[in-house]
């Protein structure tokens, strides 16, 4: 395929991945509000949101490092979404995957998180460093149960290209891992609570104890960027999950039912359950989810 | 050839001339003293001379006319010239030191003196026992009349003491000769040696006496407590010439009189030997007192020489070479310090301060302590690897134990007292007097042991082969010491391009690798280094010391040119740490950890040496004898170094408390030594699954949980140098896991980690040590905002993080996605995920130090600090840009790794096809990768530079906070114990375990020294007990049992 | 009683000696006396080497008028060993040199401490 057509049909599936992401966030927003007794926001909203943001004229800045925070995170959205292959066997939605396997997705995840970290921290607010010291706390003890799950399904597939874990989780949703492999899609299922940051895990960004955590300081074009970023990353994340756990899309309809059921997962417990303080959340994953990844190793192992 | 009679002759006609001659005045009859023992000692090193050239006989001296056994006769063989060389000629340097405090207690003392020389030389040369007594007895007495004349209750106490039990020794003696004479009926030792006294009904009762009283003259433990009294209160000189002269003779007497007792008794002497060194160095360790301290290495040397003797037969021909190497050794370094600890004069051990407001009083002092633990160039070092590998080749493992654990006791002790001479707080001693007559007997002593050192390596075939040209550098350096910075500086990174320029072609390939990280990480560091002003005194000849150490194990191609290497290394890389503000603990920890790791080394080299009959470097590809053994030795002897788990404890302080250029020497370059060590060690295990393959599966164990105890400390620093140093133990925790893999895989994985972490972790520390030279504290939470003072200084830190958390994409993520691949490929799925969670872990602590550092809130008192130095940015650009081109064409690194590999692990490599890597498992495009984040980011970047370009830039405390405006950057910059929810997850973690065992390790041997010392109990009578009970329970062990 | 001869006696006395003078160096507390205590055991010493010398029915080594009356041959036969009682000479030199000595730290420790108590003495220990 021709370079150019190949970048125009990436283009065109980050079109589609954010605005799905604008729109899977809103319903949700609109979910929460209704189970809460209010109303909630018209379905419009995002849109209005992200064309006020980039509209305003007044913009503020504390240093270089500030503004770099949200391109490292538009960079880490954006990336992730070039080296995940979003639908299965078809070569315009394949993006860039073949630059580089799971490995390099799940090290990418980072790369947008770190410049938020930093960009943040540049803007002096103490809210900033106590919301990105739970975040990288909370992530460090995520990724463990998850990675776990993870490697058990490479070594069940015997790959560590998400194409090919796709592959083989064609014909039928009994050959899913969820249904193959159980516990390490239990694992990393339970783990992707922590990494959709749902209450119980929305310590990182809580409302209540600090007032909005690491983007604190960022508004207008800033804040825009942000919460595209955001939009896309929270999309990426259910293909993820999808393309291992689920046996992956192979048209963009069944991605949109599955990644909205995945999310919809994550939003429902959260609905369910209170807020963890850091160190319960970071204990929370050293049980259930450890004990389950351990399993699902152990039983490759021997 | 003058007549050795004429040495007695000299000494007793003087002693009567200056009878009559006293009136002339104390200088006269000094001088003439002196002036004697200098023709006593040219007698000495005529005859030694001769014997040495091969041209002469050894010669029998008969007196009053008669054949023995009628007379006494005296011997002079090229032991004797050597035993007498060395007695006159401490006596004559000695003398000097000693001639004004001789001149004080007169005429007297002058003569006494001379005949305390005489008295020696005749025990060396006699052939007659009962005339052996006689002169034992003069020089006791003499000894004895040296220190009654002193002035003082303490000497007199120890002087009486000493009187006392000589006298119970001699009775033994005369004992033991008359019933030899009964038995045997001469006295000639030549006649008791032929009649088999041993053989004769009751004959073993008389050696028994006889050497019973030989080997209490050379003070065995316990039976020593007269001996430590004297070390302690006498004359400093007088000391000197017990330590060397009188101990080196009843040594020989010893010798000597072996042939008499027969074979049987060498095991019993090797025996209470060993339990001389090992005992009297164990209690070494609780003393305070320098003197009494230095007694207890002295009688601790005498007992290894005196198992070194016991094993002559076994030792063969060596048995020479090695107790010369260690007596000479001794016997310079202990006459030198006694010397010493009369010019400094403090009683305790941190009064030795002082010597650091002397020019090279350190140096001598350095040089003594180096040569008594057996570090090259020493001869020591030569003797007692000589003496480990016959030992071990015989199969006599356990007494290599006994005395690599006696030598390890004897460095805790002298390394704690040369970390106090380097940093104990001396503001308040005052300098010392120097008087000329007495430093230069300590300088004599110094280099000589330089020289004896070369030429005993020279000695043996193995040592000849050794490269001295590094070390010639090193001491150049030493001599221009006194030059500015620049100068020193220079001549040092010219001398190490030209030597690597020199040396690289002859390297294979795997070598090559280390070979560019220890010299051209070793010069970038070093340009750090014109930071600095002044002198820097010292500076230069110990960071040479260690490059020449680490050139040296690289060029090695015997095991003992690798052990020189690695102590060389050991030796600079110790001054280079304790240089550091705080850091006398840490260097006597990292001492004391990489002294047991080197003997672990020299045990596992000794064992590669049985049933191989070669020193080559390869015997260890081929170790047959205890394989597992010494693997296992070798591998705990690198651990050592890479401070993986348990063997850790040394290098956060090390490593943090070090100076800003030297903490990058010793993390980013010195720690791969340890891995060099590793992958020698691994390949000589053999990539093959066999019977080494639980040592690998346990090694890589360590190395997990190395990572994650590294990296979850690191989390919890407050200092930032800490926090490098912890990353410093987890990430060569990555390493050692990897190398344990021993796939093409797993290497591939631990050579990418050594390069990267040799580039990221140097311009960290670089960055950091810049960075703390300017703001003058560690502590990371004094910092924050220094992004806006310190651009340059911001980015690199940046670089350096994202290439440590291996996020792509730079250069990290090429070991990451190795890593994996290895690990699934190889099937450790566990260590791997231990590991892998490990680096989780890592953001946490990289976050903390660029945020807390960098970003947040800008002190009030760091508002005018510069960007760092321009020589700390040069070498940090120079490895950033190293960075940048390994993470834009990793395939320029990965391929050639993977070529030099191959030849050891050829299955499972990397496939690259047009820059794309790809395994079994999975496939990674460096440079496509790197392409396409920048582009986003640079799409990113345009976009938001263009719609916030007229961005205002905000004030300090222009934060939205509570509707209120904060003032202080103390209570809104957020750094102290970021971690703390983390910390209330995982705490059960972080208890220092291994800590905390060690620190058991260290109290249950202080207390057992301290519990055994009290048998010392000061009391002459219980002291003669000792020796009274010494020779019963001996004596129930040899006949009884 | 054959046992009883001279020889026998000197042997039997001087190891007695020197049984008393080590008991008396490792149980007396005075300076002095543990002086005396060692001259006691060189005495017995002396006596041992002497007794091991002592050939019964021989005369002393000395060229004398019972010597000089058996004419000038098979003098070895006459006389007791002439070593030990020249050894014997020399260790009672020894002996008187160090017992001097003994006894001049004896003084000079008194004048320190005023005491001849050897317990005093231990300043220097451990």
């Amino acid at each position: 395929m021709n370079i150019y057509v190949k970048i125009a049909y990436t283009f065109l599936g980050l079109m589609i991945v954010l605005n799905w992401g604008m729109l899977m966030r809103v319903t949700f927003r609109k979910i929460g509000a209704r189970m809460a007794g209010r109303h909630g926001v018209p379905f419009r909203q995002p849109w209005i949101d992200l064309i006020k943001n980039i509209a305003v004229r007044t913009t503020l800045t504390h240093g270089v490092m500030f503004y770099l925070g949200p391109v490292f995170r538009f960079s880490g959205a954006v990336g992730l979404f070039l080296f995940m292959p979003i639908l299965f066997g078809k070569e315009a939605w394949m993006n860039f995957s073949f630059e580089g396997d799971l490995v390099l997705i799940l090290y990418f995840q980072l790369f947008g998180m770190l410049g938020m970290a930093l960009g943040a921290g540049e803007g002096g607010q103490p809210h900033s460093a106590i919301g990105i010291s739970r975040g990288l706390a909370q992530h460090a003890a995520v990724e463990l149960p998850m990675t776990m799950g993870i490697i058990a399904l490479a070594i069940q597939y015997q790959t560590l290209s998400i194409s090919e874990i796709v592959a083989a989780q064609q014909g039928g949703f009994l050959h899913w891992s969820f249904f193959t492999n159980p516990v390490a899609s239990a694992a990393i299922m339970l783990s992707a609570l922590g990494a959709f940051g749902y209450s119980p895990f929305n310590l990182v960004k809580a409302p209540n104890e600090i007032p909005i955590g690491p983007p604190t300081e960022y508004h207008g074009t800033y804040l825009g960027v942000l919460m595209t970023s955001g939009n896309i990353l929270g999309v990426m994340e259910t293909i993820l999950f999808m393309n291992l756990v689920f046996g992956g899309a192979t048209n963009w309809f069944e991605l949109i039912i599955k990644s909205f059921l995945i999310y919809f997962y994550a939003v429902f417990v959260g609905m369910v359950f209170p807020r963890f303080r850091i160190e319960q959340s970071v204990a929370w994953f050293f049980k259930i989810p450890l004990l389950l990844g351990f399993i699902a190793i152990l039983m490759y192992s021997f | 050839m003058v007549t050795p009679i004429y040495i007695v002759a000299t000494a007793l006609g003087v002693g009567f001339a200056i009878g009559v001659l006293n009136k002339l005045g104390r200088n006269f009859t000094g001088g003439l003293v002196l002036t004697a023992i200098a023709f006593m000692t040219f007698i000495s090193f005529q005859w030694f001379a001769g014997f040495y050239s091969g041209n002469q006989l050894p010669e029998y001296i008969f007196t009053a006319g008669f054949q023995p056994p009628l007379s006494i006769n005296l011997l002079m063989g090229p032991f004797e010239a050597f035993f007498s060389l060395m007695v006159n000629a401490i006596g004559l340097v000695g003398g000097i030191y000693m001639f004004n405090s001789l001149k004080e207690r007169g005429s007297n003392a002058q003569v006494v003196y001379l005949i305390l020389l005489m008295g020696l030389n005749v025990m060396i040369m006699t052939r007659d026992i009962f005339n052996l007594f006689v002169f034992m007895e003069i020089a006791s007495i003499s000894i004895a009349g040296l220190i009654l004349l002193e002035s003082g209750t303490r000497s007199m106490g120890a002087g009486f003491k000493y009187i006392l039990a000589t006298s119970v020794i001699s009775s033994f003696l005369l004992i033991g000769v008359i019933f030899a004479y009964y038995f045997v009926g001469s006295l000639n030792i030549d006649d008791l040696i032929t009649s088999n006294l041993h053989l004769v009904k009751g004959g073993s009762i008389a050696i028994f006496l006889i050497m019973m009283a030989v080997i209490l003259e050379l003070k065995p433990f316990p039976a020593n407590g007269w001996g430590l009294d004297v070390y302690e209160g006498s004359d400093a000189g007088l000391s000197a010439v017990i330590s060397g002269a009188s101990a080196s003779a009843s040594l020989y007497v010893l010798y000597k009189l072996m042939a008499i007792a027969g074979p049987e008794w060498n095991y019993y002497i090797s025996l209470l030997g060993a339990i001389t060194f090992v005992g009297s160095n164990l209690l070494g360790i609780k003393q305070e007192n320098t003197r009494r301290m230095l007694g207890y290495s002295s009688i601790g040397q005498l007992g290894l020489l005196t198992l070194i003797i016991g094993f002559k037969d076994i030792l063969g021909e060596n048995t020479i070479y090695i107790a010369f190497g260690i007596l000479i050794s001794h016997y310079l370094a202990k006459a030198g310090l006694f010397w010493l600890s009369g010019i400094i004069k403090s009683k305790g051990l941190k009064g030795w301060s002082v010597v650091r407001k002397h020019p090279f009083f350190l140096f001598l002092m350095g040089t003594f302590v180096f040569a008594l633990i057996g570090f090259p160039p020493f001869p020591s070092f030569f003797a007692k690897w000589t003496l480990v590998m016959d030992l071990t080749a015989t199969g006599n493992i356990a007494w290599v134990v006994a005395i690599l654990f006696g030598s390890m006791m004897e460095a805790v002790y002298l390394f704690r007292w040369l970390g106090y001479a380097i940093k104990a707080e001396n503001d308040h001693i005052e300098p010392v007097k120097i008087e000329w007559s007495k430093i230069i007997p300590v300088w004599i002593a110094a280099l000589s042991l330089y020289g004896i050192g070369y030429y005993t390596a020279q000695l043996s075939e193995i040592g000849s082969g050794i490269n001295f040209i590094p070390f010639l550098f090193v001491a150049v350096l030493l001599a221009l010491d006194f030059l500015p910075i620049f100068i020193k500086n220079t001549l040092a990174i010219a001398g190490m391009a030209y030597y690597f320029y020199t040396v690289y072609p002859s390297l294979d390939n795997l070598r090559l690798i280390f070979e560019v990280i220890f010299m051209v990480g070793g010069i970038l560091a070093l340009i750090a280094g014109y930071a600095y002003k002044g002198t820097r005194s010292g500076f230069y000849p110990v960071a040479i010391l260690m490059y020449a150490g680490l050139t040296g194990i690289i060029e090695a191609n015997t095991t003992l040119e690798f052990f020189y290497g690695w102590e060389l290394m050991t030796a600079g890389s110790y001054f280079l740490i304790i240089r550091g503000k705080r850091s006398m603990p840490h260097g006597l920890s990292y001492m004391l950890f990489s002294i047991g790791g080197a003997y672990a080394l020299l045990a596992a080299f000794g064992m590669a040496q049985v049933s191989q009959i070669s020193s080559d470097l390869d015997i260890i590809n081929h170790i047959t004898y205890l394989p597992q053994w010494a693997y296992g030795l070798l591998i705990a002897g690198f651990l050592t170094k890479t401070a993986s788990v348990g063997l850790h404890i040394w290098l956060p302080g090390a490593h943090g408390e070090a100076e800003s250029d030297v903490s990058p020497m010793v993390s980013a370059i010195l720690l791969k030594a340890g891995v060099f060590g590793l992958v020698l060690a691994l390949i000589g295990m053999g990539a093959a699954d066999n019977q080494f393959s639980g040592l690998a599966y346990t090694l890589g164990w360590v190395g997990a949980i190395t990572a994650l105890v590294g990296n979850l400390m690191a989390v919890f620093q407050e200092d930032a140098k800490r926090l490098l140093a912890y990353s410093s133990i987890g990430q060569l925790g990555y390493i050692v896991f990897a190398l344990a893999i021993m796939t093409h895989l797993g290497w591939l994985t631990a050579f990418t980690y050594s390069i990267n972490h040799f580039m990221y972790k140097a311009i960290l520390f670089l960055t950091i040590g810049a960075v703390v030279l300017r703001v003058g504290t560690h502590d990371m939470y004094k910092m924050g905002g220094l992004i806006s003072r310190m651009p340059f200084a911001f980015i690199a830190v940046l670089i350096g993080i994202i290439a440590l958390s291996g996020v792509p994409p730079l250069s990290g993520f090429a070991g990451k996605w190795l890593f994996y691949n290895a690990v699934l490929d190889k099937g450790w799925y566990f260590q791997g995920i231990i590991v892998f969670f490990a680096g989780g872990i890592a953001f946490l602590y990289l976050w903390r130090l660029i945020h807390t550092i960098f970003l947040g809130q800008l002190k009030d008192n760091h508002r005018n600090v510069k960007d760092i130095s321009i020589w700390f940015a040069i070498p940090i650009y120079i490895l950033i840009m190293g960075i940048m081109v390994f993470s834009v064409k990793p395939e320029w690194v990965l391929q050639p790794l993977g070529e030099i590999l191959a030849p050891y692990f050829p299955n499972g490599q990397v496939n690259w096809v047009a820059g794309s890597a790809s395994t079994a498992l999975g496939y990674w495009s460096g440079t496509k990768v790197f392409i396409t984040v920048v582009g986003v980011f640079a799409i990113a970047f345009a976009f938001l530079a263009i719609s916030t370009r007229k961005a205002h830039k905000l004030k300090q405390f222009d934060i939205v906070f509570s509707g209120e405006r904060p003032d202080r950057p103390e209570t809104t910059h957020i750094a102290w114990n970021v971690f703390a929810g983390f910390y209330k997850a995982v705490w059960p973690a972080t208890i220092p375990l291994v800590e905390k065992f060690w620190d058991k390790v260290t109290e249950m041997l202080h207390d057992t020294a301290g519990f055994t010392r009290r048998i010392y109990s000061g009391n002459g009578q219980a002291y003669m007990l000792h020796l009274v009970l010494f020779v019963l329970v001996t004596y129930l062990v040899i006949i009884g049992g | 009683m054959e046992f009883i001869n001279l020889g026998n006696i000197g042997l039997i006395i001087g190891f007695l000696l020197i049984i008393v003078g080590f008991w008396g160096v490792l149980t007396q507390k005075n300076i002095i006396k543990i002086i005396i205590g060692f001259s006691i055991l060189n005495t017995g010493i002396n006596l041992l080497i002497v007794s091991l010398g002592y050939v019964k029915g021989k005369t002393a080594p000395i060229i004398d008028a019972t010597i000089a009356t058996e004419g000038n041959y098979n003098v070895a036969d006459k006389i007791v060993d002439p070593v030990p009682q020249a050894l014997v000479l020399t260790a009672i030199v020894i002996g008187f040199g160090i017992t001097a000595l003994m006894l001049a730290y004896a003084m000079k420790l008194y004048k320190a401490k005023k005491s001849l108590e050897i317990n005093k003495f231990n300043d220097l220990k451990w």
